[in-house]
This record gives structure tokens, sequence and C-alpha cells, in this order.
């Protein structure tokens, strides 16, 4: 068997030994997770990134623009010298700015723009027969826009449309709740096929 | 010793009931659903020999979902000798990609830069999808194994989105909406989907509004793609265990408010 299989497999039992209580290998193996996952990023993004795309591009000489990133960045750590703590404004600001100038227009229009119209479709189609899914679809927005319309009372037919509402979200969470279920139920058959099969090999 | 509480004796019934049903070895005899076809069927109908970018957005954490998941859209595409330009735009991902790409490519003969090409990780996923749109090269210059970009028959002549057929974004989480706000609305890629069951009401609106054209969802959906490329995996190996746990939980919560009425109305009387 080879290494890695038998320090999953024990890292496995560790972290699921959770179940029972909390206990000191649950926890070394929690940290372990923490620690490897955050020198793994460091790693990666230092070789994959800051090497590939900064450094060995500026000190080579081909790309004397990134000058610019690197001052920026080293910007960044001005903030823990009180002195010099507001110059890490500047590349904050730089990121908050074209961060937002790049998210606006792409979320208005993915997530709203585009969800409305395909939200309003033709309720009746061309021969004549109700478009059940689309009248569904309609009623649903409207409802669940009443419910989080919050500048008038719930009460009367505006009440008792946003009571309609909350049925709709209600059948969202479920299935949400249903799918997550059925996401956490797989990575616990996904581990128990590991144990069964690589560690403990009791299955083919 | 700590005191047994009802909870540990449902955890004790869900490890039993998913050991043994894994030990029996029964598979489920599963029709796939609409979503999981229409993407067997794009990758089935492209030209042969069509790029398509897989991007490993996920953690290492969902990899016992994610596996099946990716493997499956792997199979089908190198056996359809699919071009493959792997990236990831999570760090944890990175590796497990590799892996995954490596592992299925030796099944079907599919030779590292001209089949297939692994480029690693970009931080800041939405300036990476964005870059990729400009030029693919300059966003990675070199492999995720150090080679220069240049150095590849594969990617020579791909230049940005309009060299790809699609993006297969195998998630655990809400990248892929990235992919469509940014990849599929700004420069028009098409993107497909291969995500974990508890994402699927996220990417249902994008799927029925046509941002994304199709998609797979958690270790059901794989065991359905399975089925269709005909090659067996951890999906068709965990479906009965899935469904039995599923019932499983179904018979807590009906004990589970049968006890919680019951004691109401012990109460109540009381």
């Amino acid at each position: 068997m080879e290494m890695g299989t038998i320090i999953a497999g024990i890292l496995t039992l560790a972290i699921l030994s959770f179940l029972y209580r909390d206990n000191p290998i649950y926890k070394m193996a929690e940290y372990l997770l923490i620690g490897v996952s955050i020198g793994y990023v460091l790693v990666i993004t230092w070789t994959n990134t800051l090497m590939s795309l900064l450094f060995v591009p500026l000190f080579a000489g081909s790309d004397l623009w990134l000058i610019i990133p690197l001052i920026l960045g080293l910007l960044m750590w001005a903030r823990f010298h009180k002195n010099i703590a507001s110059l890490s404004r500047i590349p904050i600001g730089f990121m908050i700015g074209s961060g937002a100038g790049v998210a606006i227009p792409a979320m208005l229009y993915g997530r709203t723009l585009r969800q409305l119209s395909a939200s309003v479709t033709p309720l009746v189609d061309s021969s004549g027969v109700p478009n059940i899914s689309g009248i569904v679809v309609i009623a649903g927005l409207l409802t669940t826009l009443s419910y989080f319309y919050f500048s008038r009372e719930h009460k009367g037919h505006f009440g008792r449309l946003a009571k309609v509402g909350t049925f709709f979200l209600m059948v969202f969470f479920g299935t949400t709740f249903g799918y997550t279920v059925m996401s956490r139920m797989s990575t616990f058959i996904g581990r128990m096929e590991f144990l069964l099969t690589d560690f403990l090999r009791l299955a083919n | 010793m700590k005191k047994l509480e009802a909870r540990h004796f449902a955890f004790l019934g869900l490890f039993l009931v998913v050991t043994l049903t894994m030990l029996l070895n029964i598979k489920l005899d599963m029709k796939a659903s609409p979503y999981t076809q229409a993407l067997y069927n794009y990758i089935e109908f492209l030209p042969e020999g069509s790029t398509l970018i897989v991007s490993f957005d996920h953690e290492a954490s969902s990899l016992p979902e994610i596996r099946p998941i990716a493997t499956a859209v792997l199979r089908h595409a190198f056996r359809k000798k699919h071009k493959l330009i792997g990236v990831s735009l999570l760090a944890e991902g990175t590796l497990i990609g590799y892996r995954l790409m490596r592992e299925t490519a030796g099944e079907h003969g599919a030779e590292y830069g001209t089949d297939y090409v692994y480029l690693g990780f970009r931080p800041q996923y939405i300036a990476a999808i964005l870059a990729m749109g400009e030029s693919i090269e300059k966003t990675y210059p070199q492999d995720y194994l150090g080679n220069p970009y240049g150095q590849f028959e594969l990617l020579k002549g791909v230049q940005n989105y309009d060299d790809i057929a699609a993006v297969v974004s195998i998630a655990d989480g809400s990248l892929t909406t990235h992919w469509i706000e940014y990849g599929q609305a700004r420069y028009g890629v098409r993107v497909v989907g291969a995500v974990t069951a508890a994402m699927v009401t996220t990417y249902d609106p994008y799927l029925a509004s046509g941002q994304m054209y199709a998609m797979m969802g958690g270790l059901r959906g794989a065991a359905e793609y399975e089925k269709l490329i005909g090659k067996d995996g951890g999906g068709a190996r965990g479906m009965l265990a899935q469904s039995s746990a599923h019932i499983y939980v179904i018979l807590l919560i009906v004990l589970g408010n049968i006890a919680y009425f019951s004691s109401r109305r012990t109460k109540g009387s009381g």
C-alpha cells in the first residue's frame, strides 16, 4: 500500500472521530488540513504566479511595465507601519475602483437583465395552449418580490400575495436543502469508498 | 467515556447503511436526466479535435464528489479526441486537476502537449477569466510544469476564447457564475458546468436562461454520465449507497417528527 493512502486513511478516520466527540486526534487532523492548505496556496501562488508572471519577466527585462503592479503590491504592506499606513490606500483604492467597474455591469447584465428577460416568457404558446411553467415562473417572481417589498405593510391582498411568495421561497429552500444533503452524502460516500476499497481493501 | 446521545446512533446507522450497501456492490439502473443528456450530447457531437478549457474550480474538500464527476467528463472528452486545456481558478484544485487529467489521459493514450495541456492556477479569478478573453498566452506564459506556452502543438493557434469550443467548469462553489458573467457574457464563450449537487439550484436559473449551455450535477449526474459513456466509475458505485442513505435520512426525519409531536401531546395533556 502506498504511503499516501495510509496517511489519507488515518487522517480520514481522525476527522470522522469528531462524530463521537471533539478530541485531540481530530484537532490534529484539522490543524494539519489548515496548515497544509495554506502552505500549498502560498507555494502555488509563489511558483505559478509571482515568479512566472512578475519576477521572471520583470528581472529579465522583457516587461518593465510590471514595476507598477509590483509597487502597488508592495504598498499594500505599508499598512503594517503606522507612519506610512495611508499609502496602502492607493492599491486598495485601485482594486476597489477597478473591481467595481468590472463587476457592476457584468452582474447587472448577467444576474439581473438576462435573468429578468428569461423569466418573462409568453403565457400562451402559438397554438393557444397555456405555458404552465411560464405562468408559474411569473407568479413565483412577482409574489416573491412582493414578500421582499418592505415599504408597505404585508396586510390584505398584498399580504396574501407576499404569503404566496413565502410558499415559493420554501420550495426553493427545500430543494436547495435536499441537494445539499445529497452533496454531503456524496462526500461521505466518496470517503467511505476510499476507506473500504483503497485503505481497508474490503471491497473491489 | 462520554454518554451516547441520539445523534451518535443516527451517525452509526448512516455508517452501517453506507458500508453495507457499498459492500453489496450492486449497481442501480440509472436513466439519464435531460440535464446530463444535454452535456453528454454536447461533448459527443462536437467535431473531433475541438478545443475545450477544463477549469478545476473546486477545493480539496469536495474531491470525493468532484472526482467521479470530473473523471466521467474527462473520459468522454478524451475518448472523442477533443483537445483539452486544463486550468484552475482555485489554488487547491490545481494539483487535483492535474492528476485527474493525467490519469484519464493515460487511460486513453492521450499525450501531454498534443492532446492536453495543463496550465495550472491563476489567482483573482475574475481577472484571470477576463485576461484569457484577450490572450491565454499572456495569462499563462508557461504551463503548470514551467514549459513555455508556445512550445506545445496543441496551443499553437489558440489565442483566446474565439479558439475554444467551450469552457467546462468543474465546480463546488460559485466560480462557474464568473465564467458565465465574464467569459460568456463578455466574450461569448460557451460555458458548461459539472458541479456538486449543492450547487445545482444556484445554476438552474442560468441553465433556464441559456447563459449556461448544459450542466451535470452531483454523484447522481456522474452515475448517469458513466452510464452514457459506458464506463462505470465512482458515480455508479455510489448510487445504491446514496439512495439508501437518502431513505435513511427520510426515515430519521419522519421518526423525529413523530417523537416531537408525541412529546408535545404528552406535555399538553400533562
